[in-house]
């Protein structure tokens, strides 16, 4: 349908073109990646942008390296791209749940990562694994680069530290030490895709080392201290399962809204706190887990 | 077992190879060239207000814009059953998205730019969004000229009210049976709006030419009755049928959304004030939900009483319709309602009251099951209820009172020939009804749920079809028919019947989408009714041409014509073995003789079928006289659910529907239709939910949040179960089941969530929160048990 | 306007466009691609998909400017020469309706198929699941989806 908004469409061929046309539009631009986010908005007339400035044609953004102590994730990388490539299942499990619980394959083989953390819509399936990593976004301008770790990127609801005349590089992640494992556990309204009313990502070590992020409970995806602190040191047993699901009304401010009431939340996250803790433990042991349908339907 | 060469076998669709090549055209893809232009609406903002002032200098001094139109421009009514509605608002606006305003550009992106910046000034009225609020004596009026709108004449509306419709049903005595009953069980139940969601939405095309020629192109189910339409609301305008053109290519979808009309009438009108042009107007996704026809929503109140033994004494069903801001068609779904809302049940004393209310929300109107889905959540809830608490096992209890053929209908007329002990029986045990199961998973229960359904089609007495029939040179078949393949396979089945009847094989009989100008009349193709109405109309074309054939043979080659027949695509004889003479060379071209002439010519077959022995006269306080009904279609449904009790989740693990389908034209055909109607009703009961705020503004008009079926939402299994007790009066004894196959879905979900939680939850949809909630709720008011 | 130039359906194929304008729309109304269908222009149905560099995609969500140098293939590209062996095996098996969701399935399912020649059933449900159909209820595409694997299987 047709989009009445104009705007000018460029599509650079390095990085420094993209920085000069930053520094040169700033808030007037937006950067168009897998357009799975912003085509909608300039439909609807939510983003009304001077310039779009289209980023894949550049080499540098579609690095995805996976190496010995760490993971880099470029901007043009796209879920697909993370769902396909050799041993993301195994070196970041959690990452990898996330990326395949996003929509459907027609956006997965769009939508990029780093797209998908500038939109900062507090669904966003990527956010509680990146958080369980401690991510950290790299950043350019003109002034140069700097980084930033996830748990300061997001600000609110569709806000980030991102300056208006900033492109995002790519985030990194170290890779975790000694045996571990996680899970990413999503609600949703039916089993066909759906934007999380909830979504929760686990990181277990076996040293009972354990990360806990949240997602669509609040104005900002964020880590749960609480109930990590309570769970460190300790092996999983139904005790501390119980005391667990007692701090999540603490760590979590959902809303009720068209999707999910605040109680069925609520309600929802003390049961993916227990089942993802019971996941972990099941992978830790070894055995293959399915987590897909771990909630029913 | 079928003794046919076609019908009864399950042929492939003629229609295959256009569909899965990308051959096949729908409205959107007619190119018209340089001379097409785009119509863009302005929606009404406000649930109920005057129209004070619609400025539009700004939206005509943008680049491309041709002109704008308002209600001033079209002040003419129309309407399907009641003439309540208008092509654009006139003086008021009665639903958020109400058409104000069109603007007509060069370009879509002209056209839109333009209706951005239409302005109008409302004076809001107070609005109501709520049936029984509507009701109250004190509620806001939205049609206060009611008592002058023409409708069918088997429709009561009452003036001074918001109630546009109220059909009262009375057989026996309500009060004596509730005196026999040992048990009596009262209660309400909720139903809400739904939305069809075909993934094409509407539009239509329209061209009015330099010779005073409208020709419309619309994503319809109904080109006749559009055609109709159209003439009556554009007469003003000296338009009659003769220049009206309705052309209806392949149909993404319809489930009732694309009968009657809607929106297709804009563009028509439209033209009439743009000569030479051809005027666009597609529905975007978010209109489609907010300004066509909606599933009605629904407040019954069920009463029935029962004897120890089960036996059904008596039955009081009322039911108040959300109708929307306009009935014109949505009446009669109340209307059908109002007549079935007995159920398939054997009941001596039953009173029915199914008012049609008007509110402030978009119109109401057909879709899949036209009211008996609503009907039938309620009903067949509390039956299992009532069963329940006579400690009867509720498929006995259906089996005791289940209607028979000849027994009364509640409006007094005798029940058709049927399958359904048949069909209920048969659905039990496919999912092994008396065995309890229970889940492996400590977390899941499993419950069992059953319903029966039924329906007939809503139509008015004088719904008929035709068929014509014309023969190639090769000795294939056109048969030039005006119903719509909109999914089901209508083209193929016709085929089928034709096929039958002429031994030519489905594979060489073209079925074309219709014109109104070249294919004969057909009322609509709605109410599950074109298998059996043009059906019939088909094989008496097809008999027609026979006859010919037959004659011409009889005549030139003086064989006696009781014996000869038809096979494989030839005439021969029973008494001359070497004879056969193929179909192809004579039925266009005539038999040649020795002397050189010739004998006989192109053989076309004329049908046509209206059943006439319908009626709707009856009396309006009891409906008792008339024949509104043309016969039932019967079945029963049903399926394993597995809920898990802390989420709420619900996986449907085994459905069976059982229905009794006559004959079985395409058994196939039927199955994909059970399995596609299963996932629609069953997506109506789990996760399908229209928001509205309280100013009456959809909240979810998008696929984001209204949620419809995909891949990953299938029943493990789902057991078709087709079932034939013949329909004397159908074509080889066929019935219709396009719409009845979605019906049990929400009572048996409803039915499977008590037998599994014993919680009864009444008030659609039934979502995974309601449930989840539910078990919390109940377990938090239960007494500490220290023994658990 | 900008002049863009990609392969559509094995031929090169230059036209007009305007930054503004989808993929879809240019498909449709410049290019006289019919089979991509508009369901709901946000990406949630499907009904538009394409084949970009062999992969699926929304065509409502792309500009497009964006393929300029690119390969689109739509399903009048894959009907060509002759129906695939899918596409008979949803002729044969009646694994559509009203066909309006078709070219998006098979778009999703050819994509599968060439990525994966024999799924099963949890991944043909998974692949398709952003795909909708109102009509059919899935099961019958299942069946011609898991036909055409097994008939690879050597």
């Amino acid at each position: 349908m047709a989009i009445t908004h104009e705007f000018k469409y460029f599509r650079p061929t390095n990085l420094a073109e993209i920085i000069e046309l930053l520094h040169k539009y700033g808030d007037k631009a937006k950067l168009l990646a897998g357009g799975t986010d912003l085509t909608v908005n300039i439909k609807e007339n939510i983003e009304q942008p001077e310039a779009v400035i289209d980023i894949k044609a550049v080499p540098e953004l579609s690095i995805l390296d996976n190496g010995k102590d760490g993971l880099f994730i470029g901007a043009n990388v796209t879920f697909t791209d993370l769902l396909e490539a050799k041993a993301i299942q195994k070196d970041y499990l959690l990452l990898w749940e996330a990326a395949r619980s996003v929509a459907s394959v027609g956006i997965r083989n769009r939508a990029t990562l780093i797209g998908n953390i500038c939109s900062a819509v507090p669904s966003l399936d990527s956010a509680p694994a990146l958080l369980c990593y401690d991510a950290v976004v790299h950043l350019q301008n003109y002034k140069g680069k700097r980084e930033v770790p996830i748990s300061e990127w997001f600000l609110g609801p569709r806000k980030t530290a991102r300056k208006a005349d900033e492109l995002v590089l790519g985030v990194s992640l170290l890779k975790p030490r000694g045996k571990h494992t996680g899970c990413y556990l999503k609600l949703g309204r039916y089993n066909g895709e759906d934007l999380a009313q909830a979504g929760l990502a686990l990181l277990a070590s076996a040293s009972d080392d354990y990360k806990a992020a949240w997602c669509a409970v609040g104005p900002v995806p964020k880590r749960s201290s609480k109930i990590e602190d309570l769970l460190h040191g300790k092996s999983i047993t139904p005790e501390l399962i119980r005391k667990a699901k007692a701090l999540v009304a603490d760590e979590i401010s959902p809303i009720t809204d068209l999707r999910a009431s605040r109680e069925y939340r609520l309600h929802l996250c003390e049961i993916m706190l227990e089942r993802g803790l019971q996941v972990c433990q099941m992978r830790l042991q070894g055995k293959k887990i399915d987590t897909r349908n771990i909630l029913g339907g | 077992m079928s003794e046919y060469k076609f019908v009864g076998k399950p042929e492939i669709r003629i229609d295959g190879r256009e569909k899965v090549s990308g051959a096949a055209v729908y409205v959107d893809d007619l190119d018209f060239g340089p001379n097409l232009l785009y119509a863009e609406i302005v929606g009404s903002t406000q649930a109920h207000a005057l129209i004070k002032k619609i400025d539009v200098r700004a939206a005509l001094k943008v680049e491309g814009v041709v002109k704008v139109f308002t209600g001033k421009d079209f002040p003419y009514q129309f309407g399907l059953y009641v003439q309540d509605r208008y092509i654009f608002a006139q003086d008021r606006v009665r639903f958020v998205g109400e058409q104000v305003a069109a603007v007509i550009g060069r370009t879509p992106q002209a056209a839109k730019r333009g209706a951005q910046l239409v302005k109008v000034e409302y004076e809001p009225l107070p609005a109501v969004f709520n049936q029984m609020e509507a009701l109250a004596e004190k509620s806001v009026l939205l049609h206060p000229q009611m008592g002058e709108y023409s409708h069918v004449p088997w429709f009561y509306p009452q003036p001074g009210t918001n109630i546009a419709h109220w059909r009262k049903t009375r057989k026996g005595d309500l009060e004596k049976g509730f005196q026999e009953a040992d048990l009596i069980l009262e209660d309400e139940y909720h139903v809400p709006r739904y939305a069809h969601c075909a993934l094409e939405t509407h539009v239509a095309i329209g061209k009015y030419d330099l010779s005073g020629r409208l020709t419309v192109w619309s994503s319809s189910q109904s080109p006749h009755t559009q055609r109709n339409l159209f003439a009556e609301a554009l007469g003003p305008l000296g338009l009659t049928h003769k220049d009206i053109r309705v052309i209806t290519p392949h149909v993404g979808g319809g489930f009732g959304g694309k009968a009657g009309v809607t929106m297709e009438i804009i563009p028509a009108a439209l033209a009439t004030k743009l000569p030479g042009y051809a005027v666009k107007l597609r529905w975007t996704r978010e209109q489609e939900f907010i300004n066509t026809y909606q599933r009605l929503g629904v407040v019954a109140k069920i009463k029935v009483g029962v004897k120890k033994d089960g036996t059904i004494t008596a039955l009081d069903h009322k039911l108040y319709w959300d109708a929307g801001a306009y009935v014109e068609y949505g009446a009669n779904v109340v209307n059908a309602v109002g007549l079935s809302a007995i159920g398939p049940y054997r009941i001596p004393n039953v009173s029915i009251d199914s008012v049609c209310v008007y509110t402030n929300l978009p119109p109401g109107g057909p879709y899949r099951g036209f009211g008996y889905s609503e009907m039938l959540f309620g009903l067949e809830s509390h039956m299992t209820r009532i069963a329940k608490k006579l400690g009867m096992d509720e498929v006995q209890f259906r089996l005791k009172n289940a209607i028979r053929e000849g027994d009364t209908t509640a409006y007094g007329v005798p029940m058709n020939p049927n399958g359904l002990i048949e069909c209920i029986e048969k659905a039990a045990k496919a999912i092994d009804w008396n065995k309890k199961i229970v889940s492996k998973d400590p977390r899941k229960v499993i419950g069992k749920g059953f319903s029966l359904f039924w329906k007939a089609p809503a139509m008015p007495p004088n719904a008929s079809s035709s068929a014509f029939l014309k023969f190639n040179e090769d000795g294939s078949i056109n048969l030039i028919i005006s119903g719509m393949d909109i999914g089901q396979g209508y083209q193929t089945v016709m085929a089928q019947i034709a096929a039958e009847i002429l031994s030519v094989p489905p594979s060489k009989i073209r079925v074309e989408t219709p014109d109104t100008d070249r294919n004969p009349y057909e009322w609509q193709t709605v109410a599950s009714h074109i298998t059996w109405g043009s059906g019939n109309a088909v094989k008496k074309a097809a008999l027609d041409a026979k006859e010919q054939i037959l004659s011409l043979v009889e005549r030139v080659f003086c064989l006696p014509k009781d014996q000869l027949y038809l096979e494989d695509e030839a005439v021969k004889c029973t008494s001359r073995k070497n004879f056969c003479l193929p179909l192809k060379d004579f039925v266009v071209n005539g038999i040649m003789q020795l002397d050189g002439t010739y004998k006989g010519g192109p053989i076309n077959g004329r049908g046509m079928f209206l059943p006439e022995f319908s009626s709707a006269n009856c009396d309006p306080e009891t409906s008792q006289g008339g024949h509104p009904n043309v016969h039932y279609t019967v079945g029963a449904g049903a399926l394993l659910l597995e809920i898990d009790q802390e989420t709420g989740k619900m996986r449907v693990l085994k459905a069976a529907e059982a229905i009794d389908a006559g004959q079985a034209i395409n058994p196939d055909l039927i199955k994909g239709q059970i399995v596609g109607g299963l996932m629609q009703g069953l997506a109506t009961v789990l996760y399908e939910d229209m928001r509205y705020d309280d100013k009456g503004k959809l909240l979810n008009p998008n696929f984001t949040d209204y949620k419809i079926p995909t891949a990953l939402d299938v029943p493990d299994e789902i057991i078709p179960i087709i079932v034939e007790v013949p329909q004397p009066d159908g074509p080889f004894g066929a019935r219709g089941i396009g719409e009845h196959t979605m019906l049990p879905a929400a009572p048996m979900i409803a039915n499977a969530i008590e037998d599994a939680l014993n919680i009864r939850l009444k008030e659609m949809p039934l979502t995974a929160e309601k449930v989840a909630l539910a078990v919390v709720h109940k377990s938090k008011s239960k007494p500490k048990n220290k023994d658990k | 306007m900008a002049k863009i130039s990609f392969i559509l359906n094995e031929e090169k194929r230059s036209v007009e466009v305007e930054p503004n304008q989808t993929l879809l729309d240019v498909l449709r109304d410049k290019l006289g691609v019919k089979s991509p269908k508009c369901g709901c222009d946000r990406g949630d149905c499907g009904a538009c998909a394409v084949l970009l560099n062999g992969r699926s995609v929304r065509s409502c969500l792309i500009l497009a400017v964006e393929v300029e140098g690119q390969e689109v293939r739509t399903l009048e590209g894959i009907s060509q020469p002759k129906l695939t062996q899918l596409q008979e095996n949803f002729v044969a098996m009646n694994s559509f309706q009203c066909g309006f969701c078709t070219p998006g399935v098979i778009i999703t399912a050819t994509e599968l198929l060439e990525k994966n020649p024999h799924p099963d059933l949890a991944e043909i449900q998974e692949a398709l699941s952003g795909n909708l159909c109102r009509c059919t209820g899935y099961k019958p595409i299942f069946e011609a989806i898991l036909k055409t694997a097994k008939r690879g299987r050597s």
